[in-house]
């Protein structure tokens, strides 16, 4: 294996040195994909024979100025070697761009390649084909102590031959990088082996990345991992017709929000109907999607997994099943471009590009103009018999502010009779409801360590409480129509109300906290600065006095 | 059956012995060939794979502190290090990222809370020119210099190579094309000239002309966007150093170091305007302002102060707010100074 990998090795490199780092011996063809802060462009390599490459043009301008992010993908895609993994051939800058070129996979992303031919996802032999090569690469990321972190289909490069590459480190980060962090984030709790940053793409993020002050690990690509499987067997991950959210405040207190989503099952459920997928297919995405990190398999246990174990098909099945008759990447963009009434970015590197996604293509959520009542998610159920994962929401997120064991079990207990009724009701197809999304008890607490920023989110948890409450309620009421004698429920029904105003409290509380400290911290700085001058008047006396005596 | 062939777990030091034989092998056998040297070459690899899982635990669990400890003291207790250093070259690429990380955790491995790696380095000083040099070679920049990265933290390192002669080729480095060396360069030469501050301060004073005019010139007044960016933001982060006060009053002092901030003000850039901004103030809030300096904030004048009054961030910024409101009322107070 490692043999092999350093032939590879040598032959790599002696490719990459033969690309020119200039301008001027490139032709850009074409604009085949967009993002927040990139461009990629097919392009001609003059000097090589003209040989298409792929060219990633990140504006610089939107970096931040120690531009380690920058560095650390420029170093993965150099450093890492595998066929599953896209390597760079190199990079350089351009005015304020980093040119990072790339081999040209023709076929471009399954992302794209399933929004314009496959809207309703893949079938079965596809996806294992896929998911196998891609796990592969993980495997190897994994091996080498990376975390990709933002697992996709966007981020899956398909060439025409059928060869598969998983892409972009934009986002990703190596456990032997000590200083790896964007932010400042090193709370003494992390330790070498996790991560506390958030990143990656909303939709696919596990539930830990989201709630980041737990810390996550290798894991966390795993769920991602769950989600692209979910992604490429409906079209769309789940989730997916909200837009993605709009703050990180959100993302800190496990805020994933949600919007008309039964309706949107209703849709996905008729689709679903035609389609069929194996034991071992949802065995294997359920495996993923598990709540809990260490229940979820490493990518090795993962690849050792019937589904895949029982998949022998090589990547020429995908040419005749996936890439026969598809337009090509640039005639994909362009029609996403009408469909989306985006203008089509000119040639020119210095005009600010828009939107989205990642590496081949488009935007993921252009459709997030819809104003949308938001809920917060606190937790997922994975169906696995339709193959589809449900949110669940939190009712008692603050447990242990509020410790009452006594009430919260006989909650749980209507919870759990409340989804037995749900399921039920999911069966019988009246899936009208607000509380088809059911309720479970979660264990996400405040951490009470850094509570400033908290503020923001706290704010918007009450909020979101508010609405929370009001379906709780509805709940309730409907379990009381139908058993009278739910006492308990009427209790939990005040239990609720009552963490709601110590919550409340709470807020108030911490928002005075925060003003004093706010106040505390400006008088420190004057002093500070009062004493800077000080100090810089006597240092700069010091220093003519000095200058006289010579 | 099976255990009958399973040998025992090496110990760390163990697995230390059989990898400085096996890197000695590699550095000075010449003439073994084809299967065998391969077979070698394939042990070397693993046995180095095994060191890091020691150091850094094994994906899932974290690492033994007295294994650890055990590694770094057999490690050191010979010329392991240098062993490695040389070999790197002979190494395959997934070999040559686990010997990297090897070494780079080796440097904060502590015995008997001493940093071994310390003392080791201090008496083979040389190892660094090795390490500083494989910014040339492409296929080892970036693994010599995630090395090397790791040794400067060391303070009595880091001072070597900031009195070495290397300080010079940096500005070199830094403007390779090569965007992941030269962006490796410069998280170096940021690290050397901001960790150890006495020694910055000291390496500054006694430097100062030779290494600010290779700064203006290579760095600030550079063609490259990334390098002026990264090398303005850097001056500030030095200037702004209390340890080098000293150091900023001279700085602010030249009229040609003022022209240059001065043009970085000016650029199209968001960014790179912002950073200027930070060292510019340094000029105007400067109570002994020399003549030239103050003659040219009168002849710019009305220039800079309608540049202030539309110069603002995409978020606010108290201290910002503050900091330009102090330079608008310094630059507005200013009279030109009798020149006889």
């Amino acid at each position: 294996m490692a043999l092999y990998h350093h032939q590879q090795d040598e032959q790599e490199n002696r490719k990459i040195s033969s690309y020119p780092l200039d301008q001027t011996s490139y032709k850009l063809l074409q604009v085949i994909g967009t993002g927040v802060s990139a461009t990629v462009y097919k392009a001609a390599c003059l000097p090589v024979n003209s040989s298409v490459v792929a060219i990633k043009a990140i504006d610089l301008e939107r970096s931040r100025a120690n531009f380690d992010d920058v560095r650390r993908e420029a170093k993965a895609m150099t450093l890492l070697s595998h066929p599953n993994v896209l390597k760079a051939h190199c990079s350089f800058t351009v005015n304020h761009h980093l040119w990072v070129v790339m081999p040209f996979m023709s076929a471009g992303s399954l992302h794209s390649i399933i929004s314009s031919s496959f809207p309703n996802g893949l079938n079965e032999a596809s996806i294992a084909v896929v998911l196998k090569e891609t796990l592969n690469a993980l495997l190897y990321l994994h091996d080498q102590g990376h975390l990709h972190r933002d697992i996709k289909a966007g981020n899956i490069l398909v060439d025409s031959d059928g060869s598969v590459k998983l892409a972009d480190f934009g986002v990703s980060a190596s456990i032997y990088e000590p200083n790896t962090s964007y932010s400042s984030s090193n709370s003494p709790s992390s330790s070498n082996l996790m991560f506390n940053e958030v990143a990656g793409t909303p939709y696919w993020m596990a539930p830990e990345v989201i709630h980041s002050h737990v810390g996550y690990s290798f894991k966390a690509d795993i769920w991602s991992f769950g989600i692209t499987a979910l992604e490429l067997a409906h079209g769309r991950p789940p989730l997916s017709h909200l837009p993605p959210w709009k703050s990180l405040f959100m993302r800190i207190t496990n805020g994933l929000r949600l919007s008309d989503y039964h309706e949107h099952t209703q849709i996905m459920h008729n689709n679903k109907i035609k389609k069929k997928f194996s034991k071992n297919f949802r065995d294997m995405v359920a495996s993923c999607l598990a709540q809990d990190p260490y229940k979820r398999p490493t990518a090795e246990k993962l690849l050792k997994h019937p589904f895949f174990k029982n998949c022998t098909k090589s990547v020429d099945f995908l040419v005749k099943n996936m890439l026969q008759g598809l337009p090509t990447v640039e005639e994909r963009y362009r029609e996403e471009s009408v469909r989306f009434h985006r203008p089509i970015p000119s040639l020119d590197i210095d005009e600010e590009p828009r939107i989205a996604d990642a590496q081949h293509e488009e935007t993921d959520d252009e459709d997030d103009s819809l104003v949308v009542k938001h809920r917060r998610i606190s937790g997922w159920n994975f169906n696995e018999n339709v193959l589809e994962l449900y949110p669940v929401f939190p009712n008692d997120t603050h447990q242990e502010i509020s410790p009452s064991s006594s009430s919260t079990s006989s909650l749980s207990n209507v919870t759990n009779q409340s989804d037995d009724e749900l399921n039920k009701e999911k069966h019988d197809k009246t899936e009208e409801n607000l509380e088809d999304c059911s309720t479970t008890s979660s264990t996400t607490t405040i951490s009470m360590v850094d509570v400033a920023p908290l503020i923001p989110n706290l704010e918007t948890l009450m909020d979101s409480l508010d609405i929370e409450r009001k379906m709780v309620s509805n709940l309730l009421n409907q379990i009381r129509l139908r058993a009278p004698e739910s006492v308990n429920a009427v209790d939990d029904d005040e239990m609720q109300m009552r963490r709601e105003e110590k919550l409340h409290e709470m807020v108030r509380k911490l928002s005075f906290e925060l003003h004093e400290e706010k106040k505390k911290c400006f008088q420190l700085e004057q002093e500070l600065e009062s004493l800077r001058h000080h100090v810089t008047n006597s240092d700069s006396q010091g220093s003519v006095e000095e200058g006289a005596a010579i | 059956m099976k255990s009958l062939f399973k040998s025992k777990p090496k110990t760390p030091a163990e697995l230390v012995r059989l990898t400085r034989e096996l890197l000695i092998f590699v550095d000075t056998d010449s003439t073994t060939k084809g299967t065998k040297r391969d077979e070698k070459m394939a042990e070397l690899s693993k046995l180095i794979r095994d060191l890091k899982c020691v150091l850094y635990g094994n994906g899932e669990s974290e690492p033994l502190v007295e294994a650890c400890v055990q590694l770094t003291q057999e490690f050191f207790k010979q010329n392991t290090l240098r062993l490695i250093i040389v070999c790197l070259p002979k190494l395959n690429l997934e070999t040559r990222k686990d010997a990297t990380q090897v070494v780079a955790n080796l440097q904060r491995q502590q015995v008997q809370s001493r940093l071994i790696a310390s003392d080791y380095l201090e008496s083979n000083k040389d190892l660094m020119d090795i390490l500083i040099t494989g910014y040339e070679n492409m296929d080892l920049a970036l693994h010599y210099g995630a090395m090397l990265r790791e040794c400067i933290r060391h303070q009595i390192i880091a001072r070597y190579v900031l009195e070495s002669e290397h300080m010079k080729k940096f500005f070199g480095y830094i403007q390779l094309p090569n965007f992941d060396i030269a962006s490796d360069a410069s998280a170096t030469f940021k690290e050397l000239l901001t960790r150890h501050k006495s020694t910055v301060a000291e390496f500054l004073t006694k430097n100062y002309d030779w290494f600010f005019a290779e700064y203006n010139k290579n760095l600030l007044e550079s063609t490259n966007y990334i390098i002026r960016r990264q090398s303005v933001k850097l001056l500030g982060d030095m200037l702004l150093d209390r340890s080098n006060s000293p150091v900023m009053m001279k700085y602010v002092c030249s009229k040609d170091n003022l022209r240059i901030l001065m043009n970085l003000l000016r650029e199209s850039s968001k960014n790179i305007p912002l950073e200027a901004f930070h060292v510019f103030k340094l000029f105007a809030a400067n109570q002994n302002k020399p003549p030239e300096i103050v003659s040219i904030l009168v002849a710019n004048r009305s220039k800079l102060l309608r540049f202030f009054s539309e110069f603002k961030l995409d978020k606010e910024d108290e201290q910002f707010e503050a900091d330009k409101a102090q330079v608008i009322k310094e630059i507005v107070a200013l009279e030109p100074k009798d020149r006889s």
